[in-house]
């Protein structure tokens, strides 16, 4: 039975050992040392690939000036926008003051 | 770069949020090495929580949230295909997803 016993400064070298040999951290009392901060994976670049890319025509139109292209729908809204303008029915004035605003003067 | 789902704010938001993780991962894991450290100086941690504190709520991994890539919805997600559970049920019926099949037994 005393051949099997291990004697415990023994065992403290043999972690030692085995830390140099695969290049870990020797931490015998088990600090917190943060490791585990610089250790993990960067999550960013995975989290960026979450949603599927998509191409629209816009964005093609901006890329690639030289091609022509025309996005109809957009133009159209802005059509839409000016029209609706010229009838008096476009978005109103910005508030310069907080006594300015609709909303404020509404509530009174 | 744009995605389908950029119609909706809160999509938007989350987008803004990983973008805000991607840029300031590094720097903010070297202050959580200095901060969580213990063998370190307890100002010199404490400055590093400090910094820590600075930056913006878009920078936090725990900001950002798995939403639907087709309906912005943010509960019921399957983070596998990027939807919730009635668009991956719309989806997984045309024969839309790769390998999904309806259960039968």
């Amino acid at each position: 039975m005393d051949a099997l016993r291990v004697v415990p400064s023994k065992l403290k070298g043999l972690t030692r050992l085995r830390c140099e040999i695969f290049q870990t951290a020797y931490n015998p009392k088990n600090l917190r040392t943060g490791a585990k901060y610089l250790r993990a994976r960067l999550r960013g670049p995975s989290m960026m690939e979450y949603y599927p890319k998509t191409i629209t025509l816009s964005q093609v139109a901006r890329e690639l000036p030289q091609l022509g292209i025309v996005d109809e729908d957009e133009m159209q809204r802005l059509q839409d926008v000016e029209d609706r303008k010229r009838r008096g029915k476009g978005a109103p004035k910005k508030a310069k003051r907080k006594e300015d605003s609709k909303r404020m003067s509404k509530k009174r | 770069m744009t995605h389908n789902a950029m119609r909706f704010s809160r999509v938007v938001r989350d987008v803004k949020a990983r973008q805000g993780v991607l840029k300031n991962e590094v720097s903010r894991r070297a202050y959580l090495y200095v901060a969580r450290n213990t063998t370190l100086p307890p100002q010199v941690r404490h400055q590093a929580q400090l910094q820590l504190n600075t930056f913006g709520k878009y920078t936090r991994p725990s900001t950002v949230k798995n939403r639907c890539s087709e309906t912005g919805r943010g509960r019921g997600i399957m983070s596998e295909f990027a939807l919730c559970r009635y668009q991956f049920r719309l989806k997984a019926l045309h024969g839309e997803l790769n390998g999904v099949r309806k259960a039968c037994w």
